[in-house]
């Protein structure tokens, strides 16, 4: 694990999927590098040339009758040609051939470029929640339910749902998602005799009771610089800072009363530096979790698969709660992070797409190949999640532990989270005005309203109606 | 004007033609590779930076709209500034220590040099991505070694990617890159200093000390101006060091950190690509003025005459 923040300029990464992230991470910068010139501190003449390959490895879709539709798709989740080469032999007349960008920006990056440019898109492509409403305002999105989209409507989660669609329209298919959780080392609480808290009001104070106890230990770490969990975790506190529904109306709140309040309670913890301030999946968070010095964290139902290659010390210790409340006895969850499999307006053939997109991810053949390893997913699709042999799965880093009846449980009661139809420079922007509250350099609050200026700045440069 | 005038004249003009022609055919190839991978590029984002499109409203003409923009830009003249100041202190350094180095090379007085020159010039060879990565393990806040050492000296809680060092840091990183390939150049230049002066200077007993100083040092500037120009341009366009460094010590690098991560953000993360493009345009033309200003001083010194 090479890369804290996975990508800088670009998507931060979240899922299984973005443990294989390096090598797309690298790929960006090096087309970076060359798209910059001579990018470095000096010598443009004869200077270092680094090449990039651009060219996607294709992982699926050899062996195809010749009659057969053609389709092209993207993604980046490994293991995925299984579920590939599962369709196009049980679907002869539909040839899907999967290549594979690079994760996030990796795609992300050709994807945008082949959509402006016209031609050379492919027909389906993975993308994540947040960047899906990015891709409906610019007309990017094939509406699925012409195609029969909406009759798997009750298969998935209410969340899911109402992410990739507005009104009766559907904009992709819902495919794997992260819901919320209290992930913790169990030997490591019981040192401190604390039992996983239930309220954020408990987190705060066995926050403190651990830094009391080791001021070089924490409880859980708090990566504020990344406004993807940031955001998550505001939306559980009623504090989602945007509201947009498509079109031209857009709402940005990052200073009302729900976000202050949400900011006045974390402030206090960080100035005592009774919470961690590493960048999340860090090398060093992902580290400091296995060895103890950082107790527990806030993490998502992906984090078993992506935490364990870096689990060495404390193999089996891990244990997953329900995510805390605001208010005691309430059942309030929130998402990190998942994918969607949309079809591109691009498309020659979105029927033929459509069909591949909702095979993905509504049935359980699909289902069966990708929640196994490699690809690990966490199922938005209700008969996977709901059921009892998927709840029952153990992991190494968990011991005998179940830690997807936590997460399958976490999975109802999110509140929707309306993102913004620019998320990459929310991302960027955010993770550049919100890295100093790691630093101690600015409050949280004072972070909160220097992003409310810039992207209300930024939204009405764009051309938006802006409401705050 | 004599009859015999004329058919000279005639000779004359036809050798011209085919001068003319021949050294046409010489340059076709570059001018044709030069248009396409340079002229047009930028002409297109002369072109592109006059629009502006927007997410709701589509493209149009907005003129000098985007420029506007980015003159005003406090973050984007900011970072204009910490590339100035980067290089004022990277290249004097690094410049000092390669001309240390190839004096030495050049007198032949340490042994092994053709290994040592070999050597010195290895990081040049290391990817600018690779060499940033192995800086970023070794200024890593919680295991690198570079903080332990600062640790174990008696600075506690150390870190050289604070924001305070983040600079520094990189200058180190920048120096160790470039020494070499500035050296190497310096060393070659150092070499075609006319050996009868050098044999004059030593007949008159001059010192050594003299004799670099006041007589090499004087005719290598040239090649020393020449670098300080090429290295002033690469400092204004550094970018995969901050980069890079971003993913070992979160909240420093900001997304208008330097004027070239400024320009991929805007026209990458925010999809402003017209006006990545004007900045790009600007960029361009700080440069331009730096260089036209070094020009100047360089004809005036008639370094070349």
């Amino acid at each position: 694990m090479l890369f804290n923040q996975r990508i800088f300029f670009g998507k931060i990464l979240r899922g299984p999927s973005a443990k294989a992230t390096l090598a797309g991470a690298v790929a960006v910068t090096l087309l970076a590098a060359c798209s910059s010139g001579s990018s470095s501190s000096s010598a443009p003449v004869g200077g270092k040339s680094t090449s990039a390959s651009p060219s996607p490895s294709v992982l699926a879709g050899a062996n195809c009758s010749s009659s057969a539709t053609h389709l092209t798709f993207w993604a980046w989740v490994p293991g995925m040609s299984r579920a590939v080469t599962k369709f196009n032999a049980t679907h002869p007349t539909i040839c899907v051939t999967l290549e594979d960008p690079g994760a996030g920006s990796g795609e992300y990056v050709p994807l945008d470029n082949a959509l402006k440019a016209g031609t050379g898109a492919p027909d389906v492509a993975e993308v994540e929640f947040d960047l899906l409403p990015s891709y409906e305002i610019q007309h990017y999105l094939v509406n699925l339910a012409p195609y029969g989209a909406n009759k798997y409507k009750s298969n998935f989660s209410e969340w899911a749902w109402s992410q990739v669609s507005r009104g009766t329209a559907v904009y992709a298919m819902p495919s794997d998602f992260g819901p919320m959780g209290f992930y913790y080392n169990q030997k490591v609480l019981a040192k401190y005799h604390i039992s996983p808290p239930t309220t954020w009001t408990e987190l705060a104070a066995d926050a403190k009771k651990v830094h009391s106890a080791n001021s070089k230990a924490f409880l859980i770490d708090f990566p504020a610089n990344d406004p993807q969990w940031l955001m998550d975790m505001m939306s559980q506190a009623g504090a989602w800072p945007f509201d947009y529904s498509g079109g031209a109306n857009l709402k940005i709140n990052w200073t009302g009363p729900a976000q202050m309040k949400f900011a006045s309670f974390w402030q206090p913890l960080l100035d005592s530096h009774s919470v961690g301030t590493v960048a999340d999946l860090s090398t060093q968070e992902l580290t400091q979790l296995d060895n103890g010095t950082i107790a527990a964290a806030i993490y998502s139902a992906w984090a078993p698969s992506y935490f364990a290659p870096d689990v060495k010390l404390s193999l089996g210790q891990w244990r997953a709660s329900a995510l805390p409340q605001w208010s005691a006895g309430t059942k309030v969850g929130a998402v990190w992070g998942g994918s969607t499999y949309p079809v591109f307006s691009e498309s020659q053939h979105p029927a033929q797409a459509a069909v591949f997109s909702e095979w993905l991810t509504a049935t359980d053949q699909s289902w069966d190949i990708v929640k196994t390893p490699p690809s690990s997913l966490f199922p938005t699709y209700l008969p996977t999640l709901n059921s009892s042999a998927f709840k029952a799965q153990t992991y190494p880093i968990s011991g005998s532990s179940q830690p997807n009846q936590v997460f399958s449980a976490a999975a109802e009661g999110v509140p929707n989270t309306p993102w913004p139809p620019f998320m990459t420079q929310v991302l960027t922007q955010g993770t550049s005005t919100f890295g100093p509250v790691l630093t101690g350099k600015v409050t949280l609050a004072q972070a909160f309203a220097t992003f409310q200026k810039q992207e209300v700045t930024y939204a009405q440069s764009q051309g938006f109606k802006v409401s705050t | 004007m004599t009859g015999a005038a004329l058919p000279l004249a005639r000779r004359r003009s036809a050798y011209a033609r085919r001068r003319g022609r021949s050294g046409l055919t010489f340059v076709t190839p570059f001018m044709i590779v030069f248009t396409l991978f340079m002229v047009v590029p930028l002409a297109y984002a002369i072109y592109q930076s006059l629009y502006t499109t927007k997410l709701i409203g589509g493209t149009t003409f907005s003129g000098f709209a985007n420029y506007a923009t980015v003159l005003r830009s406090g973050p984007f003249w900011g970072g204009v500034a910490r590339v100035i100041i980067f290089g004022a202190i990277q290249i004097p350094i690094m410049l000092a220590i390669a001309f240390f180095f190839a004096t030495i090379f050049d007198l032949g007085v340490a042994r092994w040099g053709r290994v040592f020159r070999a050597i010195f010039f290895v990081p040049f060879a290391v990817p600018i991505v690779v060499s940033s990565l192995m800086w970023g393990f070794l200024f890593d806040p919680s295991y690198g070694p570079f903080n332990r050492i600062m640790n174990t000296a008696g600075f506690h809680n150390f870190n050289w990617l604070s924001s305070g060092l983040m600079i520094p840091a990189i200058i180190i990183i920048a120096i160790w890159e470039w020494t070499g390939y500035n050296s190497v150049i310096l060393y070659t230049a150092l070499k075609s200093v006319p050996r009868d002066v050098i044999e004059a200077a030593i007949l008159d007993d001059t010192p050594l000390w003299k004799i670099i100083l006041r007589i090499k040092l004087p005719l290598v500037r040239p090649a020393i101006v020449m670098l300080v120009f090429i290295n002033t341009i690469g400092a204004l366009q550094l970018f995969v060091e901050p980069y890079i460094l971003n993913n070992y010590q979160a909240g420093v690098v900001t997304n208008t950190w330097t004027p070239v991560i400024d320009i991929y953000s805007t026209a990458i993360s925010n999809g402003e690509y017209q006006l990545g493009a004007a900045m790009a345009v600007v960029l361009a033309f700080v440069i331009i003025a730096i260089s036209v200003t070094s020009l100047t001083f360089r004809n005036r010194r008639r370094d070349f005459g």
